[in-house]
């Protein structure tokens, strides 16, 4: 079926509208729909629609309404987000604003998460704030592929010796990759 | 230098690619949507020279840019390449960017949170990748310590992200799959085992070129590991059966399916015009019918690498003047015809 406003596209989106019991139904391209005005549903149709918006839909509708007017002025002091600012974008304004709107939104990261601790990782640095004074570890070491490596810094000489119409040193770079990566190979046999 | 996507893909091998990204944010700064024009350029600034030694530590080669520099065209084929999103694109204020020689490893500075570390490989190299993407994790850390809580993890911008604030991505190569009439019920299915499966290129409900990425959910709550091994295990799987929907027609259909592949290849060779739905319907074919043995080219050739070189966004920084979208038809047939490989 074809858009019924631009009648060039393909219409992909249906827009049922109910008033006063009367049904009508409407036949739009995403372009059309995107200009077309549908109020709040409008962002549905800006490009991607963004998991996070969808939240702010949910976080913002389960509060119940004698609670709003106190909510809302709950503002986080490090960097002045409100939560209905917070509600709106879905975004944090800052570390702080964690603790700040936990009692609020700690149900609804544990709905959307499925949990509310954090498994796995941990930095490895964090300053010598943190409490006791802790032996920082050792500045990280690159596991590096020396082979790997190799053959990068051949294909930029490569690249270069092209750019540059220097056509024997390209063959000699080229011979080189050829040369590492049938070792590379022979050797990952081996293992 | 051979980009990741310029790897040619082995047999019965429907996976293109893993990536993992992993946001961070630094614990001196709020977070980029509350910061100043002023803040923010001071803080690009500090992460830019604190960063500037990760070449010479990883042996990578890093080109950094600032987004602002960068025309629509470029950046919009970082986008079509997984390297920025359209979050970040769509933001106003100073951002930068480090990406590595071959587009493995890249980091972009001040998006929607402080620090995005990513890198991509070609096939399925979870634990590689994850290697990678975490000892630069440990090597910016050392450097600028994050904003981290012990009960949420890894503090983000979005609450999407909390926790490790890792994305594991895989694409799969999905043509036969997704002919199935039950496919677009399994993969709203999907979301139930924490995995969401959506189609990387297409309009609307359609999808072009049967790539379907396959990624984490939730981020908070399960480790890194389990979060890899999710996502893997559903690639692997999606890629088995995709092996046997295809070896069964195959053995049913074995004629047909070499007329496929060779009609798509006659197409993407001779056509002169040819659309963004056409070129990646035959593309893909062709991607199938190579990891079936039904063909080979004579150069080694990605399939996938052609994929992203028809997109918009590289055509239209290829041409030396702006193209309609006829314009853009014809460039896109002349691109196949100069890169497809003759037929072996």
């Amino acid at each position: 079926m074809l858009c019924e406003r631009c009648k060039i596209r393909e219409a992909n989106i249906q827009y049922t509208e109910v008033i006063n019991g009367v049904r009508t139904e409407h036949h739009f391209c995403a372009q059309c729909a995107r200009e077309l005005d549908f109020g709040q549903y409008s962002a549905i149709f800006d490009g991607e629609f963004p998991l996070a918006k969808l939240l702010s839909g949910l976080l913002g509708s389960e509060e119940p309404a004698q609670d709003t007017d106190r909510l809302q002025q709950i503002q986080c002091p490090s960097c002045g987000m409100t939560y209905e600012e917070f509600v709106e974008n879905s975004c944090f304004g800052c570390a702080d604003c964690y603790g700040v709107f936990d009692v609020l939104i700690h149900e609804n990261i544990k709905k959307l998460q499925g949990s509310d601790s954090h498994k796995g990782k941990r930095p490895l640095y964090q300053g010598l704030d943190a409490g006791a004074p802790k032996e920082e570890p050792p500045v990280p070491v690159f596991e590096r592929d020396e082979t790997e490596e190799a053959i990068r810094a051949w294909n930029r000489k490569l690249k270069e010796a092209l750019k540059n119409e220097e056509y024997e040193t390209a063959a000699v770079c080229r011979d080189k990759i050829r040369e590492l990566k049938e070792g590379k190979k022979s050797d990952d046999k081996m293992v | 230098m051979t980009k990741w996507y310029e790897q040619e893909v082995k047999e019965k091998e429907n996976i293109i690619s893993t990536r993992i990204r992993l946001v961070r944010n630094w614990n001196e700064y709020v977070f980029p949507a509350r910061l100043s024009e002023r803040e923010s350029v001071e803080m690009l600034g500090r992460l830019c020279d604190g960063l500037k030694d990760l070449g010479a530590q990883d042996g990578r080669h890093y080109t950094l840019a600032s987004l602002g520099d960068l025309n629509e065209l470029e950046q919009g084929s970082l986008k079509d390449r997984r390297i920025l999103n359209s979050f970040v694109l769509a933001r106003k204020a100073p951002m930068a960017v480090m990406i590595s020689d071959n587009e493995d490893v890249s980091l972009v500075l001040n998006g929607t949170d402080h620090i995005r570390i990513q890198s991509i490989q070609a096939g399925l190299r979870l634990a590689d990748v994850w290697k990678t993407v975490n000892q630069t994790d440990d090597y910016v850390n050392a450097r600028f310590p994050y904003a981290f809580d012990e009960k949420y993890g890894y503090l983000t911008s979005f609450p999407t992200n909390v926790g490790t604030g890792m994305r594991v991505s895989v694409v799969v190569h999905l043509p036969g799959l997704s002919m199935g009439r039950k496919f677009p019920a399994m993969i709203s299915d999907m979301g139930r085992f924490g995995v969401s499966i959506r189609g990387v290129y297409g309009e609307g409900r359609e999808n072009y070129g049967a790539l379907y990425e396959v990624s984490n959910q939730k981020t908070l709550g399960q480790t890194e590991k389990e979060l890899m091994d999710l996502v893997g295990n559903v690639a692997v799987q999606l890629n088995d059966q995709e092996n046997q929907v295809r070896a069964m027609t195959l053995a049913h259909h074995r004629l047909e399916r070499e007329d496929e592949v060779y009609k798509s290849y006659g197409v993407l060779r001779y056509a002169r015009k040819l659309t963004m739905k056409e070129a990646m319907t035959f593309l893909s074919q062709l991607m199938a019918g190579m990891a079936d043995g039904l063909v080979r080219t004579e150069k080694p050739c990605s399939v996938y690498r052609l994929m992203l070189g028809i997109q918009t966004a590289n055509l239209r920084s290829l041409s030396d003047r702006p193209l309609d979208k006829e314009e853009l038809d014809v460039a896109r047939a002349i691109y196949l015809r100069r890169e497809l490989p003759e037929l072996a």
